[in-house]
């Protein structure tokens, strides 16, 4: 049986408000973006308010820009802490990048060197984000498209060190694991098999966009097949860990989405029983 | 490629600042600080950033300004949208108050002033969108009104539904807007007005609402979210009815803002 902790979501996206409200319970839990509520009133809140009362959620942000050298934005951080209060949600994550300097938000997830210097820098603004928020922050690795000459790490390296010093736990993006592994020619088992296993606390399934020499990360896609034998492996290294998918374009009627998410339980299912025979 | 220390291209901040401006204008010194694939170069590369950029603030704009593209099609707005890119960097945490300058943007710079209509309905369509997100606030009704003893009315002043927003538009735009769809975008023609009218644009619940306001109304509702008691409110219709006229006239507008959902408060 699943429950919140272990189970599978989905991301809330306002074309299926209506539907997740009269058919509760086909999906364990629901990740909503918190830029997406930090607004005073009107539909969104209404609608992540009444949903709210029949799932566990989770917040994923996208503008922490946690790894940025612009002093961290205590408006932001204490709005993000009105919206957790509202939805008591499971954790709250956003993304191991940053979105901008000098006041500017790219709204992009741009890569960081992965440096001792940027560790340091890092993993300061997470003890502070989490004594701010009153709880652990879950990071999650992006898909990149360029490495830096100026890194000294891997950034399966940097991730498992970050979590260490800045005891903060980790949304481990199998796609995403799978982008940067084709992109920067790496063995995504080697990223995967460097997390430590205790700091795992959520996985994400998307698609994306396949340019030939690289890949783009556009959540606008069906899951690929190479990102479900990864995640199967996601599954034997971090078992119980909850899973979900996330779309964000082309998005298409929820029971597609349902139906793609009982792939992954079907997959982590048989993976849990091969693993106990 | 484990712990291998390569040249460094100086300290993170100076990383992140030469980033950020690659991705703004059109050189190319960052490109020194990344490096190529073995199956695709660095500007390749970058070039996912850099057009993502701008596409995702591009959709940001679809999604919030339909009847503008409507009216300008997919190529002028394009041509629209990367013009007020390249002078407008997002500020705010959400992409969703990327647009707020859009309508000063078109109604301040050539050629794009050459349309008033084009600005009009950006500022139509952002009132729009800041009418959906503002604070929920329930509406009165107009029973509790005629509840209040007679002499209430001498100091009674009300509060607008803070979604409320008043436009005055020389344009047909809300009409035109409420055609966005039936037509293919480039074509949505927005007719001059025989005169300018003052919309109302609120949401008493969910849907937003907006409509046009007769001249004395739109100076009745100005003088109620001003704060002025209601004798002050038929003051503000007498030039349209003359005195003897003016409390009725003002009492029934009232009640059609009520009735409407305009309005979210009272004291006396």
């Amino acid at each position: 049986m699943s429950t919140a902790e272990t189970g599978f979501g989905l991301g809330l996206r306002p074309e299926h408000y209506e539907e997740i409200a009269a058919s509760p319970g086909r999906v364990d839990w629901f990740e909503a973006l918190s830029e997406n509520y930090m607004v005073p009133g009107g539909g969104p809140l209404h609608w992540l308010d009444r949903i709210r009362r029949d799932y566990p959620m989770a917040l994923h942000g996208v503008s922490l820009s946690i790894g940025s050298i612009d002093p961290l934005d205590r408006r932001y951080l204490d709005e993000l802490k009105a919206l957790a209060d509202r939805v008591q949600p499971m954790w709250v994550s956003d993304h191991l990048c940053f979105t901008g300097v000098r006041g500017i938000n790219m709204h992009d997830l741009l890569p960081l060197p992965y440096t001792e210097e940027a560790l340091g820098h890092v993993a300061e603004r997470v003890r502070a984000v989490q004594d701010h928020l009153g709880r652990r922050l879950v990071l999650e690795n992006v898909s990149s498209y360029v490495t830096y000459a100026a890194s000294e790490l891997t950034e399966w390296e940097f991730i498992a060190e970050l979590a260490r010093r800045a005891d903060c736990d980790i949304l481990l993006d199998v796609n995403n694991v799978h982008v940067s592994a084709f992109n920067h020619e790496f063995d995504a088992r080697t990223f995967l098999r460097a997390m430590p296993r205790e700091r795992v606390r959520q996985f994400h399934l998307a698609g994306h966009t396949h340019k030939g020499s690289h890949i783009i990360d556009t959540h606008d896609h069906p899951i690929v097949a190479d990102v479900w034998t990864l995640y199967e492996e996601a599954v034997r290294l971090f078992p119980g860990v909850p899973t979900m998918i996330e779309r964000d374009a082309d998005i298409p009627p929820y029971a597609d989405l349902v139906a793609e998410l009982d792939i992954a339980r079907r997959l982590a299912g048989s993976t849990r029983r091969a693993a106990a025979e | 490629m484990t712990a291998q220390v390569r040249g460094n291209a100086g300290s993170l901040g100076d990383l992140q600042r030469a980033f950020q401006d690659y991705l703004l204008t059109e050189g190319d010194a960052f490109q020194a600080a990344v490096r190529d694939s073995r199956k695709a170069d660095r500007a390749t590369l970058l070039g996912v950033y850099r057009d993502g950029y701008a596409l995702r603030l591009i959709e940001a704009l679809t999604t919030d300004y339909p009847g503008l593209m409507a009216m300008a099609g997919p190529a002028d707005f394009d041509h629209l949208a990367r013009a007020y890119i390249a002078r407008h960097p997002s500020r705010h945490p959400s992409i969703r108050w990327y647009g707020k300058d859009l309508a000063d943007f078109i109604a301040g710079t050539p050629p794009y002033s050459g349309s008033p209509a084009a600005a009009e309905m950006a500022r139509f369509e952002w009132a729009l969108g800041e009418a959906f997100d503002a604070p929920d606030v329930a509406p009165i009704t107009a029973e509790v009104l005629m509840a209040l003893a007679p002499e209430a009315w001498e100091t009674l002043c009300f509060t607008s539904l803070p979604s409320l927003r008043r436009l005055r538009l020389a344009f047909e735009v809300p009409q035109a807007w409420q055609r966005r769809a039936e037509v293919e975008p480039g074509n949505l023609e927005v007719e001059r007005a025989a005169e300018p009218f003052t919309w109302a644009i609120w949401r008493p619940e969910l849907i937003s609402n907006f409509r046009s306001l007769d001249a004395d109304e739109a100076a009745m509702l100005d003088a109620l979210v001003e704060g002025r008691p209601f004798p002050e409110l038929c003051e503000a219709v007498t030039p349209f009815t003359g005195e003897d006229e003016a409390p009725a006239r003002a009492a029934g507008l009232l009640r059609a803002m009520v009735e409407g959902g305009m309005i979210a408060g009272f004291a006396h």
